[in-house]
Order: C-alpha cells, then structure tokens, then sequence
C-alpha cells in the first residue's frame, strides 16, 4: 500500500507542478502583451489565468482521484472538521462545508485522510465520516469498533500470560472468525520455567456460547507441535519435538473500543515419543484486539 | 333645474361605476388581444377531440412516470494502514555484561489513535564480565563463541501528548510521546529468561507512512548466571525507523 501511496504523493507533486507551470505560462502568455494593456486589465487576465490554472489543477485531481479510484463522499453536516493527525490532539486546520466533497485516501485507526476539492489534505474523524453521504444519496458506512464489532468481527490478536505447569508462559494468538461463534486460530507460546523451557505451536477450533454477551464463554480444541529446548530432569533429551493436543474452556470480556480481555485453562496432553504421554496444565490470560 | 342636477348625477355615477368596474377588476378584465377570441376556440375543440380520442383509446390515467436513473456508484475499498513495519539501531547495556550495539525488528499494530500492540525480536552480542577482563583468556561461564542474546517482547503501548514538531518556517511533522510495557522472553548463555519491559519513546512523522522512533526500553529478567537469583536491569536506547502500511 506504500506504493500506492508514495504514487498518490508523486502524482500530487506532479500535479502541483503541472498547475504552477500552467498557471505561469499562462500568466505570461497574457503577459506578453503588456505593453498594449493597461495594467487593470493586466491583473483581469493574471487572475483570469490562475483561476483557470486552479479550475484545471481540480479538474486532473478529478481525473486522478477516479483512476485511483478513491471513494468520494459528501458533506451533509454544516461542516466537516480537518486535523493535521489522526488524533484528538491534533489541531483543526481546515473546515469543509455542506455539499462540498471530499476523496478518501486511507484510514488509520479511526481517522480517515482525506482530500478536499481544493487539494487540501487532512484527517477526519470516523464519528464525523458517518454522517457523510456518498454520491448516490446514501449514507457512507463504516466499520467502528464498538459492541457490535465485538459480536462480529473477522480477525483478531492477542498477547497473554500465565502459567504452564509451574513456567511462566508467554502467548501470542490471531483467530479468524468463520461466524459469531465459531473461530479458528494460530497460537504460538513459549514456555520459561526452571524446570523445563521449549515453545508450543498449534492451531485450534474455539466455540464461543453468546457472542452478543459482554462476558462470553467458550470452549476450545486443537493440537500442534511442542518443543522442548531444555529439561533439567532429562538432560539428554533426543526427540525433542512432539505433538500436542489440547482442550479448554475460557471466557472473554469485552472492554471498549477493539478491546476484549481474554482467559482460558487448557489441558493438553503431549504425544511423547516415550512410553508414557504427559498431560500438562495451563492457564492464561491476556488482552486482544478485534479488526 | 333639478331634471338637469339629476341627470348630471346620473351620468357621473354612471361614469364612476364604469371607472370602478374597469379600474378595480385589474387585469384581468383587459383581455389582450382582445381578438384572439378565434383561438381559445381552436384550442378548446383540439382538446375536446383529444378528450374523445382518449375516451375511445380507453387510456390509462397518465401519472408522472420518473424516467430518473440512480447514479450506480463504485465503492472502492479505503486502504486501512494501521500497521507499523520496521527495524532499530541501538545500545542494549546486559548487567555484568557490559554495553553492546543492539538490533532487532518490530512490528505495531495500532488499535486506535490511543493504543498500540508492539512486537520487538532483537539481538546483542554479550560483552566481558569484569572476571574475563581480569582474567583474559578465561571463560567461566563455558559462554565459548555462543556470546550472542537474543530476545523478544510483546508490548501495549499508549500515545499521549500528540502534537506537532516545527522544522524551519515551513515543515511541520506529526509527533507523539508513547509508554509502553509487556512480557517476552530473553536468551543468552543457553538459557531463557522470561522478561518484562518498560520503556518510553518519542515518534515523528515526517510523511504519513514513515516514522522515526528514539525510545528508551528497560528489560527486566530474573537471572542466576552467577549462582545467586538476582533481579537484573537492561536497558536499552535505541532509534528505529518504520513505515506504515
């Protein structure tokens, strides 16, 4: 996407370049004449020549903003607040009033940056964005992260930290929602005791009860791959990666925003290539975000 | 003399009424041309045949039909560009190890203009104890050519004071100050410790996708390396560079 937007900034300083250049070659085409024209109507035809300038500048942008193919929305407020940043904090420079237009170029977090018809930039924020029309008359729709977004969301990711049989575990997860209750996810943990350390991949099934609930419960299964790097009371361990399978029951609280707080206890038993399989303990909890 | 009175009144009211009927009923009594009388009459008979026409068609009754077609709009998808991808340079100090040039990679994930994830893998090369360097030659801790540590952290991270840095009359960046924690893990001397960070850092945005970091981590891990369990602080300064995508 960098490209697309290292394009957009080069389109735009070509265009800046175009406009100027046009706009000074103009400004002396009509200056050519100077010494017939009274200089009242010198400074008509300079003005006339960067309004036309200005009028062609809007027009390629236009023209641009369409090739790129950004989505114009419409101002149906008494006006649209521009910032410098994609934050709170940043200042209001710009204002964008009622049934001008604006091309949007990207979003970041809850900002969108957009451009206005005059090829002013700046970043407005989603809750003002919503109230946007789009060139149809319909209203522009926007994921936000809220409740809903809870209840329904693609992705997530998450960091946690527990306990895995007396060592301290660090994990790190993404799910994929297939639909409200049903994910899948990629798990990767690493386990540092004094005892025993070694990191665990696995990929599993979670089923969670009530989606639309705040504090919802879920239950898990899956399996991967174990690896053991060192072990105090085997120190001479050959087959050091084994496969693991595990099931677990867990609960999550969403919090504001994207976030949610996440918290399981896992039973998981490793397929040792001994003759006796171990069955480990674990529990975890940690935050995650949806998008 | 009073026939004649009479008769002056008579014609004057006359004349008044005229006046009044003519005058007060506006315009509308001025009909112009007064000649064109032929032609409302030509009217009046087309739309009495068309009427008739109509009534033998047996027509439907004509409503407005709105040959209005709705603008079809292409919605092209926004490009979110949360994600924060690069690299840092800096000087990770290992207690008793001393201080060695540090790197590493991180990638962030912001959330919202608030919050952010941050994963950081990076790598140092261990300096010498104070024991080696009085003793060169030695190597107590059987460290060999192995003096390399690695590690790795998961952090949540929080933006205040957002704001604007002015460079000269006309450039003016993107800025924010961050804190940010989390857990990870560290390796050196054939053993993983597991870790918590801390640390602030500063960020600036000279364009919208690229952004230049001076953040100061501290490591906390719990180490025995020298047979006694001790609580070791390792901090690291660094300046990273990243783009957003």
């Amino acid at each position: 996407m960098l490209s697309v937007t290292t394009r957009a900034a080069l389109a735009a300083a070509l265009l800046v370049a175009v406009a100027v250049g046009s706009a000074v070659t103009r400004a002396q085409d009509a200056a050519t004449p100077a010494s017939v024209l009274t200089p009242k109507q010198q400074a008509r035809a300079e003005k006339q020549a960067l309004k036309q300038a200005s009028r062609d500048a809007r027009n390629e942008r236009r023209a641009d903003a369409e090739r790129e193919e950004l989505l114009q929305v419409f101002v149906a407020e008494p006006f649209l607040e521009l910032r410098t940043g994609p934050g709170r904090g940043y200042p209001v420079t710009h204002v964008v009033i009622r049934d001008e237009s604006v091309d949007v170029l990207f979003r970041r977090t809850d900002y969108f940056k957009v451009r206005t018809d005059n090829g002013i930039e700046g970043w407005a924020n989603a809750r003002d964005m919503m109230r946007t029309l789009l060139a149809d008359g319909s209203r522009f729709t926007l994921d936000l992260g809220d409740r809903a977004g809870y209840q329904t969301h693609r992705w997530e990711l998450g960091a946690m930290v527990g306990d895995f049989d007396g060592a301290n575990l660090v994990s790190t997860f993404g799910a994929f929602s297939i639909n409200d209750n049903l994910k899948v996810e990629i798990s990767g943990s690493q386990y540092i005791g004094d005892q025993r350390s070694g990191y665990m991949i696995e990929a599993g099934a979670i089923h969670v009860f009530a989606p639309e609930w705040r504090l919802s419960p879920y239950i898990t299964i899956g399996g991967g791959l174990f690896r053991v790097d060192k072990d105090a009371q085997r120190p001479n361990l050959v087959d050091r990666t084994d496969q693991s399978a595990y099931a677990g029951i867990g609960a999550r609280f969403y919090l504001t925003r994207r976030f949610f707080l996440r918290g399981e206890y896992k039973e998981r038993v490793i397929f040792t290539s001994r003759n006796d399989n171990e069955e480990l303990r674990e529990w975890k909890v940690g935050l995650a975000f949806f998008f | 003399m009073e026939s004649r009175s009479r008769v002056l009144f008579l014609t004057r009211s006359v004349a008044i009424a005229a006046l009044a009927c003519f005058g007060l009923s506006g315009c509308a009594a001025l009909k112009w041309p007064w000649w064109g009388k032929k032609a409302d009459d030509a009217d009046q008979v087309i739309t009495a045949e068309q009427a008739e026409v109509d009534d033998a068609l047996d027509a439907p009754p004509r409503v407005i039909d709105p040959e209005v077609e709705r603008r079809e709009i292409k919605r092209p998808k926004i490009d979110t560009e949360n994600w924060e991808v690069g690299g840092y340079y800096g000087f990770l100090s290992v207690e008793d190890f001393g201080t060695n040039p540090s790197y590493g990679v991180k990638a962030a994930y912001h959330v919202t203009e608030d919050f952010f994830f941050e994963a950081n893998v990076g790598r140092t090369k261990l300096g010498l104890t104070s024991f080696e360097l009085l003793n060169p030659g030695s190597d107590p801790l059987n460290l060999g050519n192995e003096r390399r540590l690695t590690y790795y952290s998961l952090s949540f991270g929080y933006n205040f004071l957002p704001g604007e840095v002015f460079i000269g009359r006309n450039l003016a960046m993107n800025s924010a100050f961050y804190v940010m924690g989390g857990v990870g893990s560290t390796k050196f001397a054939q053993d993983q410790k597991f870790t918590l960070n801390f640390g602030a850092g500063y960020r600036v945005l000279p364009t919208d996708w690229l952004t230049v970091h001076i953040d100061v981590q501290d490591r906390v891990f719990e180490s025995d390396i020298f047979g006694t369990n001790k609580l070791t602080n390792n901090l690291e300064a660094r300046l990273g560079v990243t783009v957003f995508f």
